[in-house]
């Protein structure tokens, strides 16, 4: 995974999985760059195979951190596959995530 | 982590053992998700399977209990044509598996895991034990494009798999047979306990049976006892020399593996020591001991071995080794708890005749003379002793009295208390000098005293009234405690002697003192001042003189005073339980005209 800074932009690209291993890992890394400044934060997701209900959980935690926290910095999730798009309707947090499908790619 | 193993077949399965780390979860998903690719599984439900894994084995390792992530979470994986089997174990406290799996509050960071398992599996069952848990989801197969695969294998392949099959069931019927083998000696072996053949003989022949069913060509079980320090040899294969016991200090194999309580096995790599008394069963020799244990303790140990061939046991055979081994551990133990119950029946049965024996020497009456009255007393310790008193009438005015301690218990001492007892009544006739009856006595009994390392302790005191005089002998015995108005205390007559039975000819020396009514004559045996040291046998036998003084301001007759005495004895035994006999003869001034009775 890496951070990219696009000035009002944060992007987090090349997260290939977001599981219990390191969803944690992902999560605090993710918090700690939002109190720069950025506006939006944009997670890359069209390189992730696999995400279980942790990975959804840092996804989660990072939303609220980013609306209740950091004032009101938005979180894009982008291009994430069909099964992971599946997820997220399954769970129906597509909506409370703004997410742009890989269509728009 | 174990190697992953798969076999191809119309069931193919797979297992995993997975670190308890979560880290480690990432390598267990890809090794399923490979497995089931290979198993012609569409994305789809390769995708289902891996998150459902995922979410079984996170839950496994996130909860598991303390301790429990010393052991891997296993992972069992069993695929058909029509379905998918995934088992995760885990050790966790477990859970109730909700009727239905609702989706948490939108903004909860958890507790999507069963939700998702539920919604990607067709089936999923937790099964909740006492150490671990399984979770057992299934999945059925819709994309059936395997399947035509799988029509078109080759004949070869058919070949192959009819090939492994019949192996296989090669394999079960040799395990049938070994173990048909295995109960039907264990089942000989227990019908011939039941028909009372003796344990060794048994032992012998069941691990003659036990040879032929694992190949092997020799064997030595030894047994070891609770207070004993070493192995001692039970039985063993005819031609080895085990007659000598295993000191528990050595350092040969068997000691090793009764000690370490785990199985130790020798072979070309990891051969015997030199001096080890199994090296004489071959340079080649392979093998293994097993200690016998039965409810946590040792009783012994079973080694065996080949000594010919030096091929190791397969794991079958270790199996058939382990289960013999601890049926004759029980059946040791068995043994051993059927002869001590023997011996404490035996031992008991005996103390029943001692005491019986020791009862029937007490004379129902004692005489008495017209100034004196006599009483006696004797209580038995639980082991019964060879304490005896009695009193003879030799004339109107003279009694001979008589108290003795054979050193011993059981049976032994209350045979000899008998003999002594049968020489003392013939003794009159011979003399009726103290000193001389108990040189008679020790010379009657010396041979037979000695013999079993045995010795009486003995005295005889003489009252004659007329001259009112006692005379006393002793055999080691302890002191006469006489008591009058006109002497300070108490006196204490201890003439010098040796117990009989020491040596073969022994002269005793009588003294001779004045007694006058009111006085009190105490005899007795030192089970009546018996304390556990030194200092406070000194405080009892003080307290006994101060009691036998303090007596005679009291008007009491023989009979009184025993009473009064055995009383006391009884309270003080009250604090501590009586070990030794408590033996006495108490003569007092008669105070009345009648005579009472011992």
């Amino acid at each position: 995974m890496k951070l990219v800074d696009k000035g009002d932009v944060l992007t987090v690209v090349d997260v290939k999985e977001l599981g219990a291993n390191n969803s944690d890992a992902f999560r605090d890394e993710v918090k700690a760059a939002l109190p720069n400044g950025f506006k939006t934060v944009e997670i890359d997701l069209s390189q992730t195979n696999f995400i279980d209900s942790c990975g959804l959980g840092a996804l989660i935690a990072i939303q609220k951190f980013a609306t209740s926290h950091s004032g009101s910095v938005a979180v894009r999730l982008l291009y994430p596959m069909p099964p992971i798009q599946q997820l997220f309707e399954l769970t129906r947090l597509h909506r409370i995530f703004e997410i742009v499908p890989r269509t728009h790619e | 982590m174990s190697e992953p193993r798969a076999k191809s077949s119309a069931c193919a399965q797979f297992r995993y053992a997975l670190p308890c780390e979560l880290a480690e979860v990432p390598s267990a998903r890809r090794a399923v998700r490979r497995f089931l690719t290979e198993q012609g599984l569409h994305e789809e439900e390769l995708a289902a399977c891996e998150l459902a894994l995922a979410e079984a084995c996170n839950n496994a390792i996130q909860n598991v209990r303390e301790g429990g992530n010393l052991h891997p979470v296993e992972i069992a994986v069993l695929c058909t044509d029509s379905k998918v089997e995934i088992c995760v174990n885990d050790r966790t406290p477990g859970f109730e598996w909700p009727d239905q799996v609702d989706l948490p509050d939108m903004n909860s960071e958890r507790g999507r895991g069963l939700f998702f398992i539920q919604s990607f599996m067709d089936t999923a069952q937790y099964y909740r034990g006492k150490n671990e848990n399984s979770l057992v989801m299934r999945k059925m197969r819709c994309h059936q494009e395997h399947r035509q695969a799988s029509a078109a294998a080759s004949v070869g392949e058919m070949q192959a798999r009819l090939e492994e099959t019949q192996d296989a069931l090669s394999d079960m019927a040799r395990e049938l047979c070994f173990r048909t083998e295995s109960l039907s000696a264990i089942f000989r072996c227990s019908s011939g306990m039941g028909r009372g053949k003796n344990l060794p003989e048994l032992a012998q022949q069941l691990l003659n049976d036990l040879l032929h069913i694992t190949s092997a060509d020799w064997f030595v079980l030894r047994h070891v006892r609770e207070t004993e320090q070493h192995l001692a040899a039970f039985a063993a294969s005819d031609g080895l020399d085990v007659s000598r016991p295993l000191s528990l200090a050595s350092a040969s194999i068997e000691v090793q593996a009764a000690l370490a309580r785990r199985d130790l096995s020798f072979g070309p790599n990891c051969p015997l020591s030199k001096t080890d008394p199994l090296g004489a069963t071959g340079q080649r020799a392979v093998g293994v001991v097993r200690p016998i244990l039965a409810g946590g303790d040792l009783a012994g140990t079973l080694a065996i071995g080949r000594s010919v061939s030096s091929e190791p046991f397969t794991a079958a055979q270790a199996k058939v080794i382990q289960t013999f081994a601890d049926f004759l551990g029980i059946q040791l133990v068995n043994a051993r708890l059927c002869e001590e119950q023997i011996s404490t029946k035996l031992l008991a049965h005996e103390l029943d005749i001692a005491r019986n024996i020791q009862r029937s020497l007490l004379p129902r009456s004692l005489p008495q003379l017209r100034h004196f009255g006599v009483a006696g007393y004797c209580e038995s310790a639980n082991q019964v002793g060879g304490d005896f008193y009695d009193v003879l009438q030799l004339s109107d005015n003279s009694l001979l009295l008589v108290v003795a301690d054979v050193m011993g218990k059981g049976v032994p001492a209350a045979l000899f208390a008998a003999i002594l007892h049968s020489l003392v009544r013939a003794l009159p006739e011979w003399t009726q000098r103290p000193a001389e009856m108990l040189a008679r006595l020790n010379w009657h009994m010396y041979e037979e005293l000695s013999s079993v390392d045995m010795f009486v302790t003995a005295q005889i005191a003489l009252i004659n009234a007329k001259k009112s005089q006692i005379t006393v002998a002793s055999a080691g015995h302890c002191p006469v405690l006489v008591a009058q108005p006109n002497i300070p205390g108490v006196k204490r007559i201890a003439p010098e002697g040796m117990p009989l039975g020491i040596l073969p000819t022994t002269q005793f020396i009588e003294e001779v003192h004045e007694i006058r009514a009111p006085c009190r004559v105490l005899l007795h045996t030192d089970g009546l001042t018996e304390a556990p040291d030194v200092t406070a046998s000194a405080r009892a036998q003080q307290w006994l003189e101060r009691w036998v003084k303090e007596s005679l301001s009291r008007e009491r007759t023989a009979q009184q005073l025993r009473d009064e005495l055995a009383d006391e004895l009884r309270k003080a035994q009250s604090a501590m339980p009586l070990k030794d006999d408590q033996t006495f003869l108490i003569v007092a001034e008669n105070q009345l005209d009648d005579a009472g009775t011992g």
